[in-house]
């Protein structure tokens, strides 16, 4: 009786996922469904760059059938922690081990290291890939991938799963393109360069950057050099992060006459945004409503 | 032309903001040296920011009547502290009790903004404010508080200076001490809670101390010392702003560290001229004389670092070498030269190559064709290529300078010890007579 119960333990109890971000997570749970749960380690609204882990984050990854991060320097604090829970499959290379960055195509590509600067790892590309909603069809076969692999017995759940989720992505996809249509090459000016993949799949022209460097107050010469290049551009809005200073920004938009665009840049950052598509739907309405786009 | 107008306009408002905080916080620091307590500001200060966290935490703007509640009431707790650790400083310094108030206090904001998501943007904007962006109401506004302030200190100002100077009034009424004690700190907490949010820890912290040390370098006199301090004060903050603005630098931090180099130029001011004529030759030859130990100092400790080790980092040589123009070229034979030489142009096409394959692919994004994934996949791992051979060429420029170095290693690293070392035995000659 006993061990009969132990034996059916692992079929009917979920998959414990953990992923660095909300936005993994959610993407996870997507397509894990009811076979899986999952849990950021980075909470939600908080930032993944300047992110400290805690000891209770170890007792998570161990307990983890499957760790899933964004990887290109973003969550270079992993790295330290993984090797603390001394579990080869979770490492690089390991079975449990997902970076959800394989096979994305990258934008800005620097390469000078994987060293992160300043507590900031903009080495390798930038990465903030799931800001582009086309960038969840490879993620979520990555992850599709991982989880039949741990339970070959759901694989068909799990890809019904993917499949409406995709399809759903697929439909707002055209509303999101149709709602921002009007806005194809609007200039605008971002607090900090998060935006390049959001951008080239919508097609608008982020300028410039409040703050250059991360972490490093702008200077008054940048400053002014951004308004002038933001009046001589036609700048349409300054794109703010929830976490990030207003200062800076309410003082450019200010000076340019423009509105101050408050966009998720993670699931659960700001409210509304619970699930990958809603972080979608709140930024692209956001963007319209500030610049004056009909949404179809 | 317009580059100027542009500056002023960009500068006007810190600049009236700073000469406000400077006109009230070189006075407080005047009180704050006297009573030994330089950190003190620092604590009260932590304290009302972890009064606006715990306000934040629980869902009220800093700005709100319940944050400034919330801030108000944890300085008034600070200032009740720091009163308190007077009688304990008979057994202990008292700087060692304010120490341990802004720590914990510090650390205790750590654990609050830990739960909310702004935290770690929250605790970096206590630290360097954002005196660039600051408005004209905000000016206005400490304008007000400060001049309410400055007013009551006038007032009363003889039992407040009497309590800060060294001989504490002799038979005064115990309690009369403390609640002036409790006056003053919860005053110059009302004072810091204001200035930090605009201006940061960094930056408040530099505007109480400095000013108010150069003065005191100077004079003993109450009104001597303030005014220098206030002119002083005022004229580091307009070389830090436009310092800022010149040189592109964040305000803040030039700010402060314009004011350390108002501090040093001071320091040298009252060695070297406001002495008497024999003290100042003798104070100029102790400066000659430490300036050149130190110099030959570092030159003996570089030149047998190059003997012992002529490929790892060699700091000064490199400074020399950028400072002359003159690379390792002169150790290299033609050929090396020219490969050299070749490593070092094929860096910049390399980036150049980078950097336009990027302003390709930005272009793309909103104008033409948008670029399929395939031909973002091929952009990047041309970008990776390109950045690859960069870092075989740097690679080959490291090994030619490394050989250069080995090959100079004696004859630069003997006689730069040599003279190192004559230089030092001749500073030193009356010590060895």
């Amino acid at each position: 009786m006993a061990a009969a119960l132990v034996a059916a333990a692992p079929l009917s109890a979920a998959l414990r996922v953990v992923t660095t971000t909300t936005d993994l997570a959610a993407l996870v749970a997507a397509v894990g469904g009811d076979l899986v749960t999952v849990e950021s380690i980075v909470p939600a609204g908080a930032d993944p760059e300047a992110f400290a882990p805690r000891p209770g984050d170890l007792g998570k990854l161990r307990q983890a059938v499957l760790l899933v991060r964004v990887g290109l320097g973003y969550d270079y604090w992993l790295d330290a922690l993984v090797n603390q829970t001394g579990e080869k499959r979770l490492m690089r290379g390991g079975d449990a081990y997902l970076d959800a960055s394989a096979g994305i195509p990258l934008l800005e590509l620097r390469g000078q290291s994987v060293v992160n600067e300043g507590g900031h790892a903009h080495g390798v590309a930038n990465p903030h890939y799931w800001l582009d909603p086309e960038s969840a069809i490879i993620v979520t076969a990555g992850i599709a991938e991982a989880l039949v692999r741990i339970a070959p017995g759901r694989r068909d759940t799990i890809l019904a799963n993917r499949q409406r989720f995709l399809s759903d992505l697929e439909t707002r996809r055209a509303r999101w393109s149709r709602t921002l249509a009007p806005l194809v090459g609007v200039k605008l000016i971002a607090y900090h360069n998060s935006w390049p993949y959001f951008a080239r799949r919508f097609r608008l022209d982020v300028i410039g950057f409040i703050e250059p460097r991360a972490g490093v107050a702008p200077s008054p010469a940048h400053l002014a050099r951004l308004i002038s290049a933001g009046r001589k551009a036609g700048v349409r809005a300054i794109l703010l992060e929830p976490y990030e200073p207003e200062d800076a920004s309410r003082f450019v938009a200010q000076r340019l006459g423009v509105p101050l665009v408050r966009l998720a840049i993670s699931v659960g950052s700001l409210a509304g945004t619970d699930d990958y598509l809603a972080l979608f739907d709140h930024n692209v309405a956001a963007l319209a409503s500030a610049l004056g786009a009909r949404s179809p | 032309m317009s580059g100027m107008s542009d500056a002023l306009a960009f500068l006007a408002l810190p600049f009236a903001a700073s000469v406000v905080f400077v006109l009230m916080h070189a006075y407080l620091g005047v009180h704050v040296l006297r009573r030994k307590i330089v950190f003190a500001d620092l604590a009260l200060a932590q304290l009302s920011a972890l009064g606006a966290t715990v306000a934040f935490a629980n869902g009220y703007a800093a700005t709100s009547a319940a944050g400034l509640g919330y801030a108000f009431l944890f300085t008034a707790m600070g200032a009740a502290l720091l009163t308190a650790t007077r009688g304990l400083a008979r057994l202990v310094s008292q700087e060692a009790f304010v120490g341990i108030v802004y720590v914990v206090a510090t650390a205790a904001t750590i654990l609050v903004v830990d739960r909310s998501p702004q935290g770690a943007e929250h605790v970096k904007k206590i630290l360097v404010g954002s005196i660039l962006t600051v408005d004209a109401a905000d000016v206005a506004k400490f304008t007000a508080l400060y001049a309410a302030i400055g007013l009551l200190h006038w007032l009363v100002r003889r039992p407040l200076l009497a309590l800060s100077s060294e001989t504490a009034p002799a038979g005064a009424i115990r309690v009369a001490v403390w609640a002036w004690d409790f006056a003053f700190f919860l005053s110059f907490g009302i004072v810091v809670t204001s200035s930090v949010v605009t201006a940061g820890v960094l930056l408040v912290f530099s505007l109480l101390i400095v000013p108010a040390v150069i003065g005191s370098i100077f004079s003993g006199k109450l009104p001597v010392v303030l005014l220098i301090a206030w002119s002083v004060g005022i004229a580091a903050c307009a070389a830090g702003l436009a310092g800022s603005y010149a040189l592109d630098l964040p305000t803040g931090a030039a700010m402060v560290t314009a004011l350390a180099g108002f501090l040093l130029l001071a320091g040298l001011v009252k060695v070297l001229i406001v002495v008497g004529a024999e003290q100042r030759r003798a104070n100029l030859r102790i400066a000659v004389n430490a300036g050149a130990a130190a110099t030959l100092g570092a030159l003996l400790a570089s030149s047998v670092w190059l003997m012992i080790n002529p490929t790892g980092d060699q700091p000064l040589l490199a400074l020399v070498e950028t400072a002359t123009g003159a690379g390792p070229a002169r150790f290299l034979g033609p050929n090396e030269r020219e490969t050299y030489e070749s490593a070092t142009r094929d860096v910049v096409r390399f980036q150049a190559e980078v950097d336009r394959l990027d302003a390709m692919e930005k272009a793309a994004r909103y104008q033409g064709t948008p670029l399929s994934d395939d031909e973002i996949r091929r952009i990047a791992s041309y970008q990776q290529s390109f950045n690859e051979m960069t870092r075989g060429e740097r690679f080959v420029q490291e090994v030619l300078q490394g050989k250069a170095r080995t090959r100079a290693r004696w004859i630069i690293g003997v006689p730069a010890t040599l003279i190192a070392l004559a230089g030092l035995l001749w500073l030193t000659r009356r010590h060895w007579k």
